[in-house]
């Protein structure tokens, strides 16, 4: 009795549970405050309209978070050649929508065919080999640079550093509940929501994802347990790969395609995989949408040209406070 | 917490009999409870022996006293001064000195750097005193240099002193963190697990160091160890953990005599009594 | 404005082009100096230096041109203010793990680029910090003097019509290798070796009393330092500040250098700086492509593949030792 009333005293808000769980009380707590104050002072027709905004942006993000973080997950690496596969996926649907003519949804899945490829000649040529050599961390992060920019250097080569847009309809909207949405808009929030959901329901409730997350949590032992883990990691690979081809895709549809786009998502990718605990897929996954609302939300308080920092703010502020995430569930940094 | 408030002593003595006093230390992780309570002490000049089943909570606690890990509650004296919260280098500095159950060898340094790195009053330490006081710092520097190479001849390693400490063998990796350990100066020494992981004959070596350490320098031991063996035979004092807690303490024989320690191995792992003298 | 740009490349030896190579060279030995200082002997992964170095080059040249405070006078000023930056990035980073703090600075870093992209008042945003029509926001005046005067010797010396950036090529290296004796100077004495102690383990050195939080925060702190020096180079070299200039790939190809160079040896940086900025940049004298796009695709394709394989066949890089990489973790 005594015991639980010390500890109680020692933490305030100790009724919430343990401190990660608290974590996310308090995180979608202070978001419902401030979207409570939005309303209020901007009204629910803006906030709402913004929102929408807010979620497809975060459909990308939270495409690109989740393969990061599964990767980070199981190999403990930051793959900063993330972003620039991202926008491989982005000029390959460029090549097939537009080049070839093909309609958008094959070229969306020539392009999550094709990166899911460059993931797995990502890890089996270079990764792989180099884990078995025993590399450090700074190595194969060095080396995820490297390929970031061979990547960025094919796309610049074969596509230049001109604009490109995908064959897509941008000027079409739907009015639903007073609210207009862009058509490409709501194909990316619907794609992007109904990828991730199956993603997640594959992850909690298959056999793969059961040993996916086995690998996570020590991938030593699940290799002693009889885990072929060879397989489990370039299947991750095959994940992270299609979810950033796919996301490539998704923000090619909403913006325009240049060399430097995949990286300049990299950061706020980052924000959302720490926002949900880095290595935990279902906290990417809310926390790409949470970041993806909450900087289409600031715009409505402050000047749009700052939207972009709000990102990097969330992130170091993030990490500053509380390293392990506020999403996702309790890892040690 | 009530308990530690009200504790609280006005500073134990200065001329105590004990080194270390830890009451009522409390630590858990994410709800598990590492350690509950624990309350100790280890008498000045002492060689003291911490033993317990696997996840009693023994090197929580190390890392509780020795600043590694924050308590949640309760208070540690070293000497009569209250150590509780103070950051792990201050309390190195006053000469409580730890080392690790995995030896942290400094790799890719060599083996006299790694020495030489311990030593206390290097004003070159500071960057103000590398810059600006070239001098003291080579004096200083010459002194502690001719301390490490006869600390290193007493362990055999002598003739390591310029290779990489990561070329060292595993035993030799536990000579020269006790040794580089001692070039600290310490009055109070805790190993964590000295024995593990080395030769019959360096453990035995490792033994007679301790026994000379505390008879010449008087310095004062806190020890964790498995091998019952060693523990009976080389401590004044023996505290028993178990489920974050301390059980009992008392001499090897009354130790060994208690229920509750029996009890607490039995319902906790039989090798970490039988295991013996491997 | 003499603007030095790159990418002028005739057939032939072409010494202002060489010249204007080395001059990067030379910015990017310093760049790679402090990552030295930070990675190869501290053990921090930072990858903020393009953050120090933007706010090293506007800080100089906001007090220069706006509060028309002396050039010479701004550089020190200005060096104290990304000090001050490296400690605000420090303090609450330091703790973070290696992967964590990489990530933590170079958000710092974009963060501080996007302040500087988006406060137009402060920085002339977009536009960036340069020589306007009316002259008034020029903070490279009165170095134009002194490379004027530098120029006036060569030309004393029997040299016709020397490079415009010969001047500069020859203060940059002159600050490069000055640094490096420093450095290393500073990293033989007992200081340097607690840093080393916290790069290989930060347990044991704290378990030894060392204030290993405070070792790394000087570190940090230094390399900003540095990172102002660069800055300012980059800024006198381009003859404007923009914010593009310091995106994080800057910070990358300082990585590259460093690599290239060895981890854990100051004079290998210098050697690496060269030798990866003659690769990069002497491969567009090929003229294998024609379209300025293909050139950018050549660049981008050389860095990475340096990183590569150097990580891959030699991870100690050209000078390193082998054992700095192989003992480790």
């Amino acid at each position: 009795m005594e015991e639980v009333a010390e500890r109680r005293g020692a933490r305030p808000l100790a009724f919430l549970g343990d401190s990660q769980r608290r974590a996310r009380i308090l995180t979608f707590a202070a978001f419902a405050l401030i979207l409570l104050v939005l309303i209020v002072f901007e009204g629910l027709h803006d906030v709402l309209q913004t929102s929408i905004n807010g979620l497809s942006l975060g459909a990308i993000y939270a495409l690109g978070a989740v393969g990061l973080t599964l990767v980070y997950g199981i190999l403990k690496l930051v793959n900063f050649a993330q972003g620039d596969m991202l926008a491989f996926g982005g000029y390959i649907a460029y090549l097939a929508n537009v080049t070839w003519g093909l309609p958008f949804a094959v070229a969306a899945i020539l392009a999550m065919v094709f990166v899911a490829l460059i993931g797995v000649v990502y890890e089996r040529g270079l990764l792989g080999p180099m884990r078995e050599r025993g590399a450090g961390i700074l190595q194969l992060l060095l080396i995820s640079i490297g390929v970031a920019f061979i990547l960025r250097a094919i796309i610049t080569f074969i596509w230049s550093t001109n604009f490109k847009q995908l064959d897509v309809n941008r000027t079409g909207t739907k009015e639903i509940l007073g609210l207009s949405i862009g058509d490409t808009q709501l194909m990316v929030i619907v794609v992007g929501v109904s990828v991730l959901v199956a993603v997640g329901l594959l992850l909690r409730y298959t056999l793969l994802g059961k040993r996916m997350r086995a690998l996570s949590d020590n991938l030593d032992l699940a290799e002693t347990s009889g885990i072929n883990t060879r397989q489990v990691i370039l299947i991750t690979w095959i994940f992270a790969g299609a979810l950033a081809g796919l996301a490539g895709v998704m923000a090619g549809a909403i913006t325009d395609l240049k060399p430097e786009y995949g990286f300049a998502l990299l950061l706020p990718i980052f924000a959302a995989v720490v926002l949900g605990g880095i290595g935990d897929a279902f906290g990417a996954l809310f926390g790409g949408l949470l970041l993806g609302v909450v900087i289409e939300l600031s715009t409505l308080v402050i000047d749009p040209k700052w939207k972009v920092t709000i990102g990097f703010a969330v992130l170091i502020l993030v990490l500053i406070i509380r390293p392990q995430g506020l999403l996702g569930k309790a890892r040690t940094v | 917490m009530t308990e530690a408030a009200a504790s609280a002593p006005a500073g134990a003595p200065a001329e105590s009999p004990n080194v270390l006093e830890a009451r009522d230390v409390r630590r858990s992780f994410g709800g598990i409870n590492a350690v509950q309570g624990a309350t100790m002490s280890v008498r000045r000049g002492s060689i003291t022996a911490l033993i317990g089943p696997n996840g009693a909570g023994k090197t929580t606690f190390f890392n509780l006293i020795t600043g590694f890990y924050k308590l949640d509650s309760g208070s540690v004296y070293f000497d009569g001064q209250a150590i509780g919260g103070l950051p792990s280098y201050k309390i190195a500095r006053l000469g409580m000195v730890r080392t690790f159950q995995i030896t942290k060898a400094l790799s890719r340094m060599p083996v006299i750097d790694n020495m030489l790195l311990a030593a206390p009053d290097q004003p070159g330490e500071s960057l103000f005193g590398a810059v600006f006081r070239p001098l003291a710092t080579r004096e200083r520097e010459r002194e502690i240099t001719e301390q490490a190479h006869e600390l290193l001849a007493s362990f055999n390693l002598d003739k390591k002193a310029n290779d990489y400490a990561g070329t060292l063998s595993g035993g030799q990796r536990k000579l020269l963190e006790l040794a580089r350990a001692l070039m600290a100066q310490p009055r109070f020494l805790l190993l964590d697990e000295p024995m593990a992981g080395i030769n019959p004959t360096l453990g035995a070596r490792l033994l007679e160091h301790m026994q000379r350490l505390r008879r010449e320098e008087g310095v004062t031991f806190l020890f964790v160890e498995h091998d019952m063996d060693v523990v009976m035979s080389h401590s004044d004092h023996v505290v028993v953990m178990a489920e974050g807690r301390v059980i009992s303490e008392g001499t090897p024989d009354e130790v060994r005599a208690d229920r509750k320690v029996v009890d607490a191995y039995l319902g906790g792992e039989l090798d970490d009594v039988s295991e013996g003298g491997e | 404005m003499d603007t030095l740009v790159l990418g002028i490349s005739t057939s032939g030896f072409n010494l202002s082009f060489w010249v204007g190579v080395g001059v990067i060279a030379g910015i990017y030995a310093i760049v790679a100096l402090g990552l030295q200082l930070n990675v190869g002997f501290t053990g921090m992964d930072n990858f903020g230096m393009a953050g120090f170095m933007a706010v090293g080059a506007y800080t100089m040249a906001i007090l220069t041109v706006d509060h028309d405070i002396s050039f010479w006078l701004s550089l020190p000023l200005s060096m104290l203010v990304t000090m001050g930056f490296g400690l605000l990035v420090g303090l609450p980073s330091l703790r973070l793990r290696s992967d964590y703090f990489a990530i933590a600075t170079i958000a710092s870093a974009e963060l501080i680029r996007l302040v500087a992209q988006n406060a137009q008042g402060l920085t002339g945003g977009n536009q960036g910090i340069f020589c306007s029509d009316d002259f008034s926001r020029c903070y490279d005046d009165a170095w134009v003097k002194v490379s004027d005067t530098i120029n006036g010797w060569f030309v004393d010396l029997g040299m016709s019509d020397p490079p415009s950036a010969l001047p500069l090529l020859v203060v940059a290296w002159i600050i490069a290798i000055l640094l490096t004796v420093a450095l290393v100077r500073i990293q033989s004495t007992p200081w340097g070796r607690v840093l080393r102690a916290v790069r290989e383990d930060e347990d044991a050195a704290r378990a030894l009393g060392k204030n290993t939080v405070g070792y790394k925060l000087q570190s940090l702190v230094i390399a900003s330092a540095i990172a102002a020096l660069a800055g300012w180079l980059l800024a006198l070299n381009l003859a404007t500040i923009h914010p593009t200039d310091y995106e994080p790939i800057v910070t990358f190809f300082g990585y590259s250098v460093l690599v290239l160079g060895g981890l854990a040896n100051y004079w290998g940086v210098p050697l690496g700086a060269i030798f990866f900025w003659v690769l990069v940049e002497g491969t567009r004298t090929l003229e294998i492509f024609e379209s300025e796009s293909q050139q950018v695709a050549l660049r981008l394709f050389v860095a990475g593949a340096v990183l590569i394989l150097v990580m891959v066949f030699r991870p100690q890089g050209a000078f390193g030792k082998r054992e700095e990489m192989m003992l480790g973790d």
